[in-house]
């Protein structure tokens, strides 16, 4: 028992160790699920360059002070001491206790920006201040949270690379009141975003070579044209329900339209052989939404993968991650393996 | 004339708020210095203050690097021509107040805001060099307020949803920092001594009594009320005529001048051997404590006539006490005086000094002299009385102004003038006894001092600044003669000298206006004296004794360096804890102050047996009250609604709160 017990539980010394771990200093936690909440032990101060600045000030205050006696240089050298030491305090406020969380991050082609909605809740406490949101090497973005309300801002990312990104880590910080300290908290949430290949830009869907008419033809799955009634199914849409019939108690019947014959086809991988991998992915990424815009039926054939025909934002979606997410090895594991992950749980 | 108005609002608002708090600040902060900065420096510095307030209101622009160099370029000459040199307390200080105003041309980057911003605390010390008083202390205080609120204006970045009061940021975190300030200065160790030789100006002009006396060359005594030094008495305070200030003693005189053939300065002094005490005491001694306002001199002053030296100083042949070190500072030293003594009754051999004349007496005085001699013991004594008597009784006049004297003065004041203040009297009669052929000397120093009946301690001020004779007598030795007293109050021209020379025969009746001045003139005396005995003049020796005394009252002993260290440590820590109590607490949810008074009702009616149950709705709980208390159904049924619409209903009458609090209170 004990044993097990000491698996659950991490030895005193070990909370220890990684409490004070150049890791969390470095990096923060690892991944988790949102919200964060920033206590204690997640802020960490230090003072800034100007604080650098400014207790180098200080000291020469100091010295002039202590050689010419002075005790009124002795009492502003002190008085502008404490009010450092004040600052630590305030500035620590302005982070403590703010909740962290990131919303659903919407798929972006590659090359386009990343919208990262992240939300800090300042419930119970006091207006924060000039808190900056920061992922590295990205433009400088800063809020105030009044007290007890939640503010939403959108800091953005570039998308280099097509495919299922985990969320960077970012950094929360602030050197409101004076400046002379910085607080900052990383937060790393389990958040993922995906990042669709860019659609080639010169070549457009063909509209003969992939052509196929559907044989069947109409199959009552379109909305163009009226083509016949059928019985009432469940959770057929009530604006599609032929009243009159209802009305001479012939029971309810759903009308049904036709328009689905035509432009059905399927995109398919292996036609596009004489070009590499991205190139091949951005092209039929091109192709999705041309097919999309046009409102075709289609398919998609990937050498690991195949969706069937259909249509709608859903489809579309489909279709567009299984793109940004291919790889050439079926062998890949997909889940990218973290070494930060479950380290410290 | 409103649009030109409203334009000028505009672009104050549209103003960087850090650089508008920086700028007055400056402006503050540089007033006290404009005392001791030439014009040509102040006006250059203030055409580039005026020249950034134009930038930061988008009048003007800044200067291109080229004119910046050409500004910097004048701002030297300027300052050169000034003081001819760059270095030393107050070229310093201008060219600190002159550069900083050069930072503002080009004040751009994060960084250049934080040095003006430190730069303008090195000016609020700088001041603090020439001034520490009291209104000096407060006023710099401001400018401390207004230079941190730049710096908190510096700090706010990035979009600004929530309006922010700087001022008053600024203003709670300086009051947040008072009790740690306070500890610091209590408890900081403090050094004796400079650490390094100051430069030669550091502590401004000598002030005070000066090291000769040329009565006559001066036609007009000032009437200096700068306090010279404060006296606290323990128990008895000794009459008037024993309030003598022994300072310099002048033995040597050319004939225009007094001065003393010793020694001045410490330096030479030090070769000499140390003089010890010798005088036979007679009477009760007086304790009392002087403390010293800074006059950059090494006089210290005693009652005459001192038991022992103050610690730092010697003692002269004279009888003079010279510290060690200039009186830089405010000094204190507790001393004991005999009032009553006798100096020196044997004959020493350096007598021959103060027999010394500058020429041969004129025949006017040497007539004069020989009326006086008598074949007699007494001699001596008698030629004293017969020159006191003289100028008793022939027309002596004591002014503030008398009339210049020419070839020689001693001889034209004692025959033609018979105009003069405490030196013109002093300086004669000693001229008078050594003629006479008795070993006489001039003693300068205070005398008198008044009471400040607001807590009992004595001011002597500069225009206590007195002169008086010491002749040397056979047997009794050194006796202190004044003859200014001789002159009779009737020919005294000045009430207020009248106060002084004889003053009790002086009785002003005083009006109610002139008591009421006084008496807020003691009261702001004592402000200042409290000031500069626990502020100004807390050093190392009284930081130990303090200390000392505050761990005595704990029952522990002496307290060494490290237990200082360890106090202050432990205080700072538990201060800190406290404010991160107050500022790290959880603020309490924002409650409707109609929910606290409908819990109240609550509370009320579970009193009277009724309990509300947890998911009752008010209207149920309101309906089941009015059958339990049908008496109470018209209040019950006015709180329900009054608070249903306080709720729930938009808007709500403005005294509705009020109402529902009342309709609650009378259940």
């Amino acid at each position: 028992m004990p044993a097990i017990r000491r698996l659950k539980k991490p030895l005193f010394s070990q909370k220890i160790r990684h409490r004070f771990s150049l890791q969390r200093f470095l990096k923060g936690e690892g991944p988790e699920t949102g919200p964060i909440h920033l206590i204690q032990r997640r802020v960490y101060i230090l003072p800034t360059k100007r604080g650098l600045f400014f207790a180098a000030a200080l000291f020469v205050m100091l010295i002039g002070s202590l050689n010419y006696n002075n005790n009124l240089g002795f009492t502003l050298t002190f008085l502008l001491a404490s009010l450092s030491i004040v600052a630590i305090l305030h500035t620590y406020r302005n982070l403590l206790r703010l909740s962290v969380d990131v919303g659903h991050i919407t798929p972006v082609f590659c090359g386009d920006v990343v919208r990262v909605p992240v939300t800090l809740d300042n419930s119970n406490y006091p207006d924060r201040f000039s808190i900056r949101i920061n992922f590295p090497e990205q433009p400088k973005l800063f809020t105030d949270i009044p007290a007890n309300q939640w503010v939403r801002v959108e800091p953005t990312l570039l998308s280099h690379e097509r495919g299922r990104h985990r969320l960077e880590r970012f950094t929360l910080s602030t050197i409101f009141p004076l400046g002379l300290f910085k607080a900052w908290a990383h937060t790393q949430l389990k958040i993922q975003y995906l990042v669709y290949p860019k659609p080639d830009a010169q070549h457009k869907l063909p509209r003969e070579s992939f052509y196929h008419f559907n044989l069947t033809g109409d199959r009552g799955n379109g909305c163009d044209d009226f083509a016949g009634l059928r019985n009432y199914q469940q959770g057929d849409s009530l604006h599609h329900v032929h009243w009159k019939t209802f009305a001479r108690e012939q029971g309810l019947h759903t009308k049904q339209f036709g328009g689905d014959k035509a432009e059905e086809l399927w995109l398919d991988w292996e036609t596009l052989d004489i070009l590499d991998t991205e190139a091949r992915l951005s092209r039929l990424t091109r192709w999705v939404l041309d097919a999309d815009a046009m409102q075709y039926s289609y398919g998609l054939k990937l050498p690991n993968k195949q969706i069937p025909l259909g249509h709608g934002s859903n489809h579309r979606h489909r279709c567009l991650e299984a793109l940004a997410v291919y790889t050439d090895d079926i062998f890949v594991n997909n889940n990218t393996t973290d070494k930060n992950i479950g380290a410290h749980k | 004339m409103s649009r030109a108005l409203n334009s000028l609002i505009q672009r104050f608002q549209s103003a960087s708020e850090t650089n508008l708090w920086l700028l007055s600040g400056l402006v503050l902060a540089f007033m006290p210095h404009l005392i001791h900065l030439p014009a040509t420096l102040i006006l250059f510095s203030a055409l580039l203050l005026v020249w950034r307030l134009g930038y930061e209101l988008h009048f003007f622009r800044l200067p291109t690097r080229s004119v910046r160099m050409l500004l910097t370029l004048i701002a030297l000459i300027i300052t050169f021509m000034a003081f001819h040199t760059l270095f030393g307390r107050q070229a310093g200080v201008g060219l600190l107040v002159v550069m900083l105003c050069l930072k503002l041309m080009e004040m751009k980057s994060d960084r250049d805001t934080m040095v003006a911003i430190g730069l303008g605390y090195f000016v609020v010390i700088t001041v603090f060099f020439f001034n520490q008083s009291i209104f000096t202390g407060f006023y710099m205080l401001l400018v401390v307020v207004l230079l941190t609120t730049a710096l908190s204006a510096h700090s706010r970045e990035g979009s600004k949803t929530l309006r922010l009061n700087h001022l008053k940021l600024a203003s709670t975190m300086l009051l947040q920092a008072a009790p740690l300030m306070l500890l610091l200065f209590v408890l900081f160790p403090r050094i004796p001594g400079p650490l390094w030789n100051l430069p030669s100006d550091s502590f401004g002009a000598k002030t005070g009594l000066s090291d000769s006396m040329s009565p006559g060359n001066i036609n007009q005594l000032s009437n200096n009320e700068a306090v010279a030094f404060r006296v606290q008495f323990e128990g008895k305070i000794p009459p008037p005529h024993q309030r003598y200030w022994r300072g310099p003693v002048f033995t040597y005189f050319d004939g225009r001048s007094w001065s003393n053939s010793n020694v001045v300065n410490y330096e030479k002094f030090n070769e000499l051997e140390t003089i010890s005490m010798s005088y036979r005491a007679i009477g009760q001694p007086i304790n009392y404590t002087v403390t010293m306002e800074p006059n950059n001199q090494n006089w210290l002053f005693a009652l005459e006539m001192l038991s022992a030296l103050p610690p730092d100083s010697d003692l002269s042949p004279e009888y003079e006490v010279i510290s060690r070190h200039p009186v830089q500072q405010l000094t204190r030293y507790s001393v004991q005086s005999y009032p009553e003594y006798q100096l020196e009754g044997q004959v020493t051999p350096n007598m021959a000094r103060y027999l010394q004349l500058p020429n041969n007496p004129t025949p006017r005085i040497q007539a004069l002299i020989k009326s006086w001699r008598t074949k007699s013991i007494n001699e001596h004594e008698n030629i004293i009385n017969s020159a006191l008597q003289h100028y008793r009784e022939a027309p002596f006049y004591y002014t503030r102004t008398p009339p210049l004297l020419f070839n020689n003065p001693v001889d034209e004041f004692l025959f033609d003038t018979r105009r003069g203040y405490c030196e013109h009297y002093a300086s004669s009669f000693v001229y008078l006894m050594r003629a006479s052929g008795i070993p006489a000397r001039v003693v300068t120093g205070y005398q008198g001092g008044e009471n400040n009946p607001v807590s009992d301690y004595f001011i002597v001020r500069q225009s206590n600044a007195h002169a008086w004779a010491e002749v040397w007598l056979k047997e009794k030795g050194w006796i202190r003669i004044d003859p200014t007293t001789m002159i009779p109050p009737s020919r005294v021209e000045n009430a207020q000298d009248l106060l002084r020379i004889a003053p009790e025969v002086a009785v002003i009746p005083p009006g109610w206006a002139t008591n009421l001045w006084k008496k807020m003139g003691y009261t702001l005396d004592n402000i200042n004296h409290f000031w500069n005995q626990w502020i100004l003049n807390y050093d190392a020796t009284r930081q130990r004794n303090f200390l000392r005394d505050f761990m005595s009252w704990f029952g522990f002993g002496d307290v060494d360096w490290r237990a200082m260290v360890t106090l202050l440590f432990s205080g700072m820590l538990l201060i800190f804890s406290l404010i991160a109590l107050k500022l790290l607490r959880k603020i309490p949810e924002n409650r409707d102050p109609a929910v606290i008074a409908y819990q109240q009702f609550c509370r009320k009616l579970e009193k009277r047996g009724l309990v509300r149950a947890p998911s009752e709705n008010f209207t149920a709980f309101s309906l089941r009250a009015r059958q339990q208390f049908p008496e109470l159904s018209p209040l019950i049924i006015k709180i329900t609604s009054l608070y249903q619409r306080l709720r729930y209903a938009p808007h709500a009458p403005a005294n509705s709160l009020k109402r529902l609090q009342f309709t609650i209170r009378q259940i």
